[in-house]
């Protein structure tokens, strides 16, 4: 797919070395570096954004030295434009380019007492007062409904503050960092094997995608590549994450719409498909089988038993999900809700299905392919509508390509030697990693020195997509709420970290 | 409409009948890290923890506390005579010191509370739960609304979600309670009528898991509420929850073998 | 009980004259001539004895008589027993001398509108009530917007009154005479019949505000100063009585058609006053809507009165009648109780809209239980009058398989929807008024809040209207006796079977129990609580209320009283064309405020008064040009019209 997009003539470093005096710096393969004053980085990112540039991760980093890296997706490469702090405490805002960097930095003030000169709402985000929150709209017609952290349902916490004249949704903002476990400082002074076992934990339903982004960064850090073999398993992992993430939203949404029979059903396919997980690892999210290198221990299970399952699976699948989607009473509560538009979703740098219903097609597994899907391939499932319908669609194909990746995955399983894991060199250095989660695209940024880990950053999918949730509402009502959100798909434990 | 019911009935009963007929998990399940030999154990296994769950004392007999396992399985890859996962769902207890295992009877020096089927009559077969996260990874919120799909249906069991904790009987908490959502937890805690009980579950909620190294967090829900049932697993199996559940409400009075 | 009669008129009449003898006397004069009339009225409907007071010739075309037979007993009865409670609750307000003349003007205008059995005599007081609104509704507070509502009320009135002068003249070039009785037994009256009904239900429609003038009345509520909206209330009424005793009675029965036109009016009028009502935020505008609304219920139930009549099946007319009654009956009692409850309301707080309101139940309990039977009552809730006179509406709106034509029976039966919408959506109206003021968390904070006063008027229409479910098997009866002179046969017999269990006239179609009802739910409830306290000894522990494990200012996050309202707007949004925008507010950068604008099309000023004014105005513009101010033309018409004068003259007189 990528293959297919035309590439620019201009090249990142031509474009901003001269203006902005950046400097080229080493990097692997995949990424761009540049180095640039801090005074000038809202610059470098606006010439990149207006050439389809988005803004993919803001965080301070340590190597080589204490800096604000902002990471911009540009034409298929990861452009990574370090900004040297020297003992800074300002800088320009990023949020008069995109509003992209409204939460990024806020969070970034919380934590690293950061702040962003120009920024216009600079209030707190992390570990939010339940009790306190501002309302938006004045005037006696309308009021709030503080929906959260504890919420209906067995659900993550998080809290939505809504602002409602009784049943049309005229204002939403979301509060996440209610469960900010500061996992990102966890890592810090960790040997590898145990530092994984932290990345599977900062979101455990994206756990297999963390510890791939979290591995592929040491790995390239390290200038290692993993085992053939490991690689083909962990993308026979990813996928199957992604497909039980999938039919989770399916789930979620008929519970919504009280289709007990969808529930009932796509329930029985997601236990399934957890199942076949904890047979292929012993533990039903994927746990304990990556590390850096390649894989911590040989699977449990015959590719073809496997495969097998995986047959019957998607029969049982396609029945389900036609009679699902044939369901009226279903489908009308989804077509129309929460629509966004193009324009909207690239101005927030929004990714995963909720821009791939919207006619993005950008998947990081063919944008930068990572691991063995440099060598398996698929198709980028899109649709032009939208709204909760289009990405439910967008979920349904990408079971489907999911499966048909497992399939390829598995094909040449026996052409490939017996190794599970490399050795990894005791050098310095520092990299991302980046993985397509089941939300979306997550990077990883990682330090490593003598065998540890000094520093771990993570751009979650899910922070990215959550003021995308909050701009979804136009003309919707309190009804389609839970439909709206269910669709979006997203893990509070991810974006708090 | 037909076709769902044709669908249903051509699938047949994949319901569980635990706990009238034990489960058994599938080869290299990991659920619970048991020791099968606690002697003679050196320092250096306490570095193989990520949570620091194993402790060595001196007369080298190897504890591993299960609050604090998080199941990675590099104790067992690394000692594998030692350490095994165990082959059986069931995790849960009621006291905080059973869990540890490898200590020699760890016994009634606790003072029980009275399980909610002991404080009434009434409350055996129709329990309502209400769940609140604290600050977990999602995986146990998964793993709670698998109780509800088909294969395990807690509904024949007697146990029903409920959204208001003025109707509920249980408190289900996942996740090592963080700063943010400490007053909350107190609140709905507070807003539950007697009788009621509080389920830890998943590691994270017993003992803190991989954030009671930050000082921040509280580490586990016994440093904010009384916690009647521990469910430890990373995340617990829904047949560990259930039993934890079933412990709770004293229909089922045999723990986990620590 | 001639006297008595005589002495009430004559009470009312003092009461007149407030500027002379001081607000207080002329208060408790009409209140004493009031409660007077409303013993005749018991009286004379259930037929103890009869009333009347001649009042000779001297008004002109003929005697004229004031005369309390069964139907208008039940009115008097009505009227009276509202107007003391109004009286005595108007005492404790002390309105200006004005607003008391009015209030006595009007009391005595309405007796003798529904004692006289003359045409002209009952033109006359019509009038009368017709201005004193008027002249009321301009006096209130705020001036101009006073006067505007009054003007718009007033005219509409004028119409109206229009209207029954044009039907009188009529019903007078055919039969000669001014008398009721002379038009009820007259014959050959042919299509003046009918042209006469349709002229007398505008003419009576536009004082109960029925489509299309039901905007004029609710203005009229809002402006009245201090408490007289209540007497607004009963003067509602005389609009009821005129349809009763001249659409039902004299104009006997007519073509099937009289009854269909009044159900389709009637549901569309219940369903926009209430639909109108829903989203109001001033409480008297609101309780305007609702009359409205309750207006067209009533109609309801007469239009298959006029059906039963006109198809010879006088219980099916007796159902119908039976059931406008008794919600007439229910209305009178309750709405002026809701206008006293909130003019309370307004002493104590001084705030006329909901939105700054919530929350005063405690500091007002009276005010609230007051308010709460009133609200309970036109909301239709079981065990009230509301919901007795609602289930017979329906009862007789289900009847329309006794009827032959299909059009008659899909009119019936779409009615039958219609009010079943209606009474969905008044519920939702009165949760919102009463939940909105009384019920929650103070929206804004009132310093000193107490009772106005100890609310005499207040209690006596509370009473009457807690017990009005319950005594409604004794209330038949004596409306039995009082209408059997207009349907010819005493309805009570196949109502009331024992014991106390009512039927819809037709004895076995259907059965209520409102008296066991009443008893029933309380001692229910009682013994529950009895059992629970002796037996069970709950330990009761007060925890906040759960709002998600959040806790913050309660009164931002309770529903306001335009979110009752929103869902229904946002429903029928592209009927109320209903939208909103939000805009920013200008100011400092962070953070960005908004504020939102609600626009709703209000269809009927829209679509059908402004370009009736517009044309009205139009035509009067041309006109006015017939008015040049030269002498010259105005010579020239003289000497026209002459002219033409005397070529007719003989021309008629040949004839």
């Amino acid at each position: 797919m990528s293959a297919e997009r035309l590439r620019l003539v201009t090249d990142p470093v031509e474009l901003l070395e001269p203006q902005l005096s950046a400097a080229v710096e080493d990097s692997p393969d995949g990424e761009r570096r540049l180095r640039l004053p801090l005074s000038r980085i809202d610059a470098a990112v606006e010439a990149l954004a207006l050439r389809g540039g988005q803004l993919a991760a803001l965080f301070p980093v340590t190597a080589p030295e204490p800096s604000l890296l902002a990471a911009v997706a540009f034409q298929g490469d990861l452009v990574a434009l370090r900004a040297p702090l020297d003992g800074a405490e300002t800088y320009p805002s990023l949020s008069r380019v995109t509003p992209a960097a409204l939460l990024p930095e806020r969070e970034l003030h919380d934590r690293w007492r950061l702040t962003a000169v120009g920024h216009p709402d600079l209030l707190q985000a992390v570990d939010p007062d339940p009790d306190r929150f501002d309302r938006r709209i004045v005037g006696e017609q309308t009021f709030v409904i503080p929906y959260g952290p504890i919420r209906s349902g067995v659900f993550e916490s998080i809290q939505y503050v809504i602002e409602t004249g009784g049943e049309d949704v005229l204002a939403l903002h979301v509060r996440p960092f209610f469960k900010h476990r500061r996992l990102e400082q966890r890592f810090t002074g960790l040997g590898f094997d145990h530092a994984v076992q932290v990345a599977e934990r900062v979101a455990a339903i994206a756990g297999v995608a963390h510890a791939t982004a979290f591995c592929q960064a040491v790995e390239r850090a390290l200038g290692v590549e993993p085992t053939r073999r490991a690689q083909r398993w962990r993308v026979v992992h990813a996928e199957l994450e992604r497909i039980a993430n999938h039919l989770d939203v399916a789930v979620k949404l008929a519970e919504d719409a009280a289709l007990a029979v969808g529930v009932a059903r796509f329930g029985i396919l997601k236990e399934q498909i957890q199942r076949l997980r904890a047979q292929l690892c012993g533990s039903r999210f994927g746990r304990g089988v990556l590390v850096p290198g390649g894989l911590a221990a040989p699977p449990l299970l015959e590719p073809r038993v496997a495969l097998a399952v995986l047959d019957g699976f998607e029969r049982q699948l396609r029945r389900d999900r036609r009679l699902l989607l044939g369901t009226a009473s279903f489908t009308d509560r989804l077509v129309g809700s929460g629509a966004l538009d193009r324009e909207t979703v690239e101005a927030y740098a929004g990714i995963g299905p909720v821009a791939r219903a919207c006619g993005i097609a950008a998947d990081a597994r063919f944008e930068r392919p990572y691991g063995a899907y440099v060598r398996v391939g698929g198709r980028i499932a899109t649709v032009d509508e939208g709204d909760a319908m289009g990405r439910l669609r967008v979920r349904f194909h990408e079971i489907r390509e999911s499966l048909h990746i497992i399939r390829q995955a598995f094909e040449r399983l026996d052409k490939y030697g017996p190794e599970l894991r490399s050795d990894l060199p005791d050098a310095r250095g520092a990299a991302f990693g980046w993985a397509e989660a089941p939300m979306g695209e997550l990077i990883y940024w990682v330090e490593v020195a003598a065998g540890l880990v000094r520093t771990v950053r993570i751009s979650s999918p899910s922070l990215r997509n959550w003021p995308l949730f909050a701009a979804s509402f136009r003309g919707d009502v309190l009804t389609d709420f839970s439909f709206i959100e269910h669709s979006f798909g997203l893990t509070p434990a991810g974006a708090d970290r | 409409m037909i076709e769902w019911i044709a669908r249903g009935l051509r699938t047949g009963i994949v319901t569980t009948r635990y706990p009238k007929r034990p489960e058994h998990p599938p080869a290299g399940f990991r659920g619970r890290v048991d020791i099968l030999e606690a002697d003679h154990g050196m320092p250096h296994l306490e570095a193989t923890c990520p949570t620091g769950a194993i402790h060595v004392n001196e007369d080298g007999r190897v504890s591993l506390d299960q609050g604090r396992c998080i199941l990675c399985g590099l104790c067992v890859a690394a000692d594998p005579v030692r350490f095994a996962f165990a082959h059986g769902y069931e995790t849960a207890t009621r006291r905080r010191a059973s869990l540890i295992a490898g200590e020699p009877g760890a016994d009634a020096l606790e003072d029980l509370r009275a399980t909610l089927g002991e404080r009434s009559r009434t409350l055996r077969r129709s329990i309502h739960i209400r769940h609140v996260d604290a600050g977990s990874d999602g995986g146990e919120e998964w793993e709670i609304q698998a109780l509800n799909n088909p294969y395990y249906d807690m509904q024949r069991l007697g146990f029903f979600f409920t959204l208001s904790p003025r109707h509920a009987d249980i408190l289900l908490v996942t996740g090592a309670v963080t700063p943010a959502m400490r007053t909350p937890l107190l609140r709905a805690w507070e807003t539950m009528p007697e009788p009621k009980a509080v389920v830890a579950a998943g590691t994270d909620a017993c003992s803190g898991g991989l954030s009671a190294a930050v000082e921040t967090s509280a580490g586990g829900v016994d440093a904010v509420l009384p916690v009647d049932v521990y469910v430890p697993g990373s995340p617990p199996s829904p047949i560990a929850l259930l039993h934890g559940l079933l412990l709770a409400t004293g229909v089922l009075t045999r723990e986990a073998a620590a | 009980m001639s006297t008595v009669y005589t002495l009430g008129m004559v009470l009312l009449a003092v009461a007149m004259l407030a500027p002379l003898i001081g607000v207080r006397v002329s208060l408790a004069a009409s209140a004493m001539g009031s409660a007077l009339l409303a013993v005749v009225g018991v009286g004379t409907a259930a037929r103890w004895s009869t009333a009347s007071i001649d009042l000779g010739g001297w008004l002109g075309f003929g005697d004229a008589h004031l005369r309390a037979d069964g139907l208008a007993g039940i009115f008097l009865a009505l009227t009276g027993a509202a107007g003391a409670a109004v009286s005595l609750g108007l005492l404790e307000r002390r309105p200006t001398r004005l607003a008391t003349t009015l209030h006595a003007v009007i009391m005595l205008a309405v007796a003798t509108v529904i004692g006289v059995d003359q045409a002209f005599v009952f033109l006359l007081a019509w009038e009368t009530i017709t201005v004193s609104l008027y002249l009321l509704a301009a006096s209130g507070r705020d001036r101009p917007a006073a006067l505007l509502s009054a003007y718009f009320g007033g005219s509409l009135s004028k119409l109206g009154g229009a209207c029954l002068l044009a039907g009188f003249a009529l019903l007078y070039g055919k039969t000669g005479s001014f008398t009721f009785h002379a038009w009820t037994s007259a014959s050959g009256l042919g299509a003046a019949r009918s042209i006469a009904f349709v002229l007398l239900l505008l003419g009576f429609g536009s004082k109960i505000g029925l489509i299309p003038s039901q905007a004029g009345l609710p203005p009229l509520y809002t402006s009245s100063p201090a408490a007289t909206a209540a007497t607004i209330a009963i003067a509602y009424n005389a609009g009821f009585y005129g349809l009763w005793r001249l659409g039902f009675q004299t104009l006997g029965p007519g073509p099937a058609w009289w009854g269909e036109v009044v159900l389709v009016l009637g549901a569309l009028t219940a369903f926009v006053g209430i639909l109108y009502a829903v989203g109001q935020d001033e409480i008297t505008r609101f309780l305007g809507y609702s009359s409205v609304e309750h207006g067209g219920i009533v109609l309801l139930g007469f239009g298959v009165a006029l059906l039963g009549q006109s198809a010879h099946q006088p219980k099916l007319a007796a159902a119908g009648l039976l059931a406008a009654t008794l919600h007439l009956i229910m209305h009178g009692i309750a709405k002026p109780l809701s206008f006293l409850a909130a003019d309370r309301v307004s002493a104590a707080t001084g705030e006329r809209e909901l939105r700054p309101l919530g929350g005063l139940a405690p500091h007002l309990p009276r005010t609230a239980v007051a308010f709460g039977l009133a609200a309970l009552s036109l909301a239709a809730m079981p065990p009230f009058g509301g919901f007795v006179s609602e289930w017979f509406t329906f009862e007789a709106l289900l009847q329309s398989f006794r009827l032959d034509s299909t059009v008659a029976r899909l009119i019936m039966a779409l009615a039958a929807a219609m009010l079943a919408l209606t009474a969905g959506i008044g519920l939702l109206a009165f949760a919102k008024l009463f939940g909105g003021t009384f019920l929650g968390r103070a929206r804004s904070f009132f310093a000193h809040l107490r009772e106005p006063g100890p609310g005499l008027g207040v209690f006596v229409l509370s009473a009457v209207a807690l017990a009005l479910g319950a005594i409604a098997p004794w209330e038949i009866q004596w409306l039995g006796h009082g209408l059997q002179g207009t349907l010819g046969f005493d309805l009570a017999d196949s109502t009331i079977s024992f014991p106390l269990v009512l039927g819809p006239v037709y004895r076995h179609f259907s059965v209520l129990a409102p008296t066991w009802l009443a008893l029933g739910i309380p001692a229910f409830v009682l013994t529950t609580a009895l059992l629970v306290r002796i037996l069970l000894r709950p330990p009761v522990r007060r925890a906040p209320v759960w709002l998600s494990g959040a806790a913050p200012a309660a009164a931002s996050v309770q529903y306001t009283p335009d979110s009752y309202a929103n869902p229904i707007r946002v429903v029928l949004s592209s009927t109320y064309r209903f939208r909103r925008t939000l805009e920013p507010i200008p100011g400092p950068a962070s953070p960005r405020l908004w504020e939102v604008r609600t626009d709703v099309t209000p269809a009927f000023e829209a679509y059908l008064y402004r370009p009736l004014v517009r044309a009205g105005l139009r035509l009067s513009a041309h006109t006015r040009r017939l008015q040049s101010g030269r002498l010259g033309t105005y010579l020239l018409y003289i000497l026209v019209v002459l002219i033409v004068a005397l070529a007719l003259i003989p021309a008629l007189h040949n004839r």
